[in-house]
């Protein structure tokens, strides 16, 4: 069949069973949008108010449903406008394919108007990426591009296409999605070192990350818990790997870890990690991380063995056919004392915010209340600060696949457009965005696209009118000079929401919270929520930078 | 301990894929000494030797992260004392009718070949090691030397 190069992409999003792509049209892109036209009944385009909420909500999509995520964009500005997106989703492992025009191929490299060197640009946060100079290459080089997204550990791919390509006619002849290599398992000799510390422990201890969640591991995670007799703790990316409520979970581990994650790690003989790269975030201070057991680490890409701490035992491979593998390999544990000790440690330490005044919300309350009301069972996605340390600690997240966040990148101003993708990809769910007012003074252009599709999702602004995180270290390490930290915008919140056609109500006591989440709860289309938060609760428990692990301040003295 | 490693790549022969390969070594701060790289016995391949700076475990995670990258097909560290480890030089040191005969006599117990002579100045070549080559350029140095072109190491695996 003769297509365009634009007809043809079409034809391989398709082959690739992509039902939604997130875009902004342009010049560059002219012919893609015009076959997206064509092409309307069978490819969903949610057009974003930036090209960086749809990079942000195609991670989103992916993150949420296991998907490839897609986007598009034109050449120049929209292609750079992508940059924070695509970095965002390669420092977190998410499969996204990236599509951009760029300038016919006569005007490459003459500084061309709209021209820029993406390729060139998205280099060290792409996986791949190609330019396609040869309509001849394109379908085999759509292909490959979701191959490579998808396989081992997985990532952003980037394609950038110049203008004449997509209009240049070329035969199309369809081809399945080709099966991405299974990666082999690690070799007998280290599975059977591996079982043999798993049975000599008396004081195992698992820790999981995101791997766990990329590689649909979660059942063998919890099977590995339960035989091992182990309890578990998570990191921020693996918040629904293992379910919140079980009694064996003790929080997260790291900088916001919990009390009981930091004595555990102290205290363990063996730490089992589990689809994880130990990012300075954990480790806090690699030095005295995990310093007096071994470490068992299972993870799919073999340049995180060693990178960041030196571990004993490396299984390099998928984390769920690594564990179904070991798994037969040693018997049903029990250790008794030592989860009691565990379980002594979590009634001791558990997580609390104390309001400031009677009727005062705190994170915590408005979390909570959240979590009951939707069962636990709604998708949460987050910016980045405060607000994002406190939804992880205090939604309990029960399947994985249900907290949307920006882990290594930190990526202020993701929150919004990724839970559009995420409502889009999931769309009997209930999606809620937890934001602070610093990230989302940063993409709240995005409540027009919410809007204008009648994307449900919940905007829920914890405003502190200052950026909490920061303010808190200047509390401190900086003797409490707030540099350019307290917001204290005239943004009028509601009357903005509502501006951009967007449903907007207010917590302002405690009394709100339960009847205004339930409300926002009830609506069909976008609600955003202006709560009214103290600007001096903090994160805690934090391990302070260069700090070990396992001594978390578990509060901060401070006064104005 | 820090030391210097050889590296032998092989990667698709794409536009580009030096690049990529220069750009992850200054992205993860591994040293480059030096990087020779062209097509291989194969048209679609280049192969590339790279000398890299540090100690054992950063090479290996130079090894592990270059085979991540899409175009690289295969990454060997060389044992030295299996390869053959060569380099080539060319040097234009200064000459006058004084110094010719000393120059070409240093050039002849090297095996090096006179490339060009010109009224002050010689250009020079040699192939060899490392080693040799400093010997060689020691030995120029006091004639004074006016440019060096050193193409890093090459080696193969006997």
């Amino acid at each position: 069949m003769l297509l365009t190069g634009a007809q043809i992409i079409m034809e391989c999003l398709l082959e690739q069973q992509v039902d939604t792509v997130f875009g902004y049209p342009g010049g560059a892109v002219l012919n893609i949008y015009d076959a997206l036209y064509e092409y309307s009944d069978r490819l969903n385009h949610i057009l974003t108010a930036h090209e960086q909420g749809a990079a942000h909500a195609a991670d989103g999509y992916a993150r949420s449903s296991g998907k490839t995520g897609v986007c598009i964009a034109t050449s120049g500005p929209g292609a750079t406008n992508l940059v924070t997106g695509i970095a965002t989703a390669y420092m977190d492992s998410v499969p996204v394919v990236a599509i951009t025009g760029n300038v016919n191929r006569d005007l490459l490299g003459l500084d061309s108007f709209q021209e820029v060197d993406i390729t060139g640009i998205t280099m060290p946060i792409t996986k791949h990426n190609f330019i396609v100079k040869r309509v001849e290459d394109l379908a085999d080089t759509i292909r490959e591009a979701f191959l490579i997204a998808n396989e081992g550990r997985k990532g952003p791919v980037l394609i950038d296409i110049p203008k004449d390509v997509t209009g240049a006619k070329f035969e199309y002849i369809p081809k399945a999605p080709q099966e991405s290599k299974v990666p082999s398992l690690p070799p007998k000799e280290w599975m059977d070192k591996a079982a043999e510390l798993l049975k000599s422990s008396k004081r195992p201890l698992v820790y999981a990350g995101g791997g766990v969640i990329l590689s649909e591991a979660a059942p063998e995670l919890k099977r590995l818990a339960e035989q091992l007799d182990a309890p578990v703790s998570c990191s921020l990316m693996c918040q629904g790997g293992f379910d919140q409520t079980a009694p064996r979970y003790i929080g997260m581990m790291g900088m916001h870890g919990t009390k009981t994650a930091s004595l555990a790690i102290a205290n363990c003989d063996l730490l089992v990690a589990v689809g994880t790269r130990f990012s300075d975030r954990v480790t806090c201070n690699p030095d005295t991380f995990a310093t007096r057991c071994p470490i068992l680490q299972i993870d799919i890409d073999p340049a995180e063995f060693n990178k960041n701490i030196d571990v004993d035992i490396r299984l390099s491979g998928d984390a769920k056919a690594v564990l179904q593998a070991l798994l037969p390999m040693f018997p049903q544990m029990e250790h008794k004392s030592w989860m009691e000790s565990v379980a002594g440690w979590k009634a001791e330490f558990p997580l609390i915010q104390r309001a400031e005044t009677e009727d005062g919300v705190t994170p915590q309350m408005v979390l909570e209340t959240l979590s009951a009301l939707t069962h636990s069972e709604a998708i949460l996605s987050t910016e980045v600060g405060q607000h994002q340390m406190w939804a992880a600690q205090f939604y309990d997240f029960k399947h994985p696949r249900q907290f949307i966040t920006s882990g290594g990148l930190g990526t202020m101003g993701f929150g919004l457009g990724a839970s559009i993708g995420a409502q889009v990809a999931n769309p009997g769910k209930q999606v809620v965005n937890i934001a602070g007012d610093g990230g989302f003074h940063m993409n709240a252009n995005e409540l027009s696209t919410a809007a204008k599709y009648n994307i449900p999702i919940i905007e829920l602004l914890f405003n502190n009118e200052v950026l909490g995180m920061v303010r808190q270290w200047q509390k401190l390490f900086y003797d409490g000079r707030f540099s350019q930290t307290t917001l204290e915008k005239k943004t009028n919140y509601e009357k903005l929401a509502e501006a951009y056609g967007v449903k907007a109500m207010t917590i302002a006591k405690k009394d709100d919270i339960e009847p205004v989440l339930k409300a926002a709860l009830q609506e069909e289309g976008p609600v955003f929520i202006n709560c009214i938060i103290d600007r001096d609760i903090n994160v805690l428990p934090m391990v302070p930078a260069g700090a070990s692990v396992e001594e978390p301040m578990l509060e901060i003295n401070w006064k104005a | 301990m820090e030391k210097e490693y050889l590296l032998s790549v092989t990667a698709k022969n794409h536009t580009g894929v030096l690049l990529r390969i220069a750009g992850l070594f200054s992205r993860r701060c591994y040293n480059i000494l030096s990087i020779v790289a062209a097509q291989s016995e194969d048209s679609e391949t280049s192969r590339l030797i790279i000398v890299v700076k540090g100690d054992d475990k950063i090479v290996r995670q130079v090894e592990k992260q270059l085979c991540k990258l899409y175009d690289v097909e295969q990454v060997d560290v060389l044992n030295e004392d299996e390869a053959v480890i060569r380099e080539y030089l060319l040097v234009k040191v200064a000459r006058n009718s004084e110094t010719n005969a000393q120059l070409v006599a240093i050039a002849n117990v090297f095996h090096a070949d006179v490339l060009n002579v010109s009224e002050n100045s010689m250009i020079l070549e040699l192939a060899s090691n490392a080693k040799t080559l400093n010997s060689f350029v020691e030995l120029l140095k006091p004639y004074g030397i006016q440019k060096i072109l050193r193409t890093g190491a090459m080696a193969m695996t006997m």
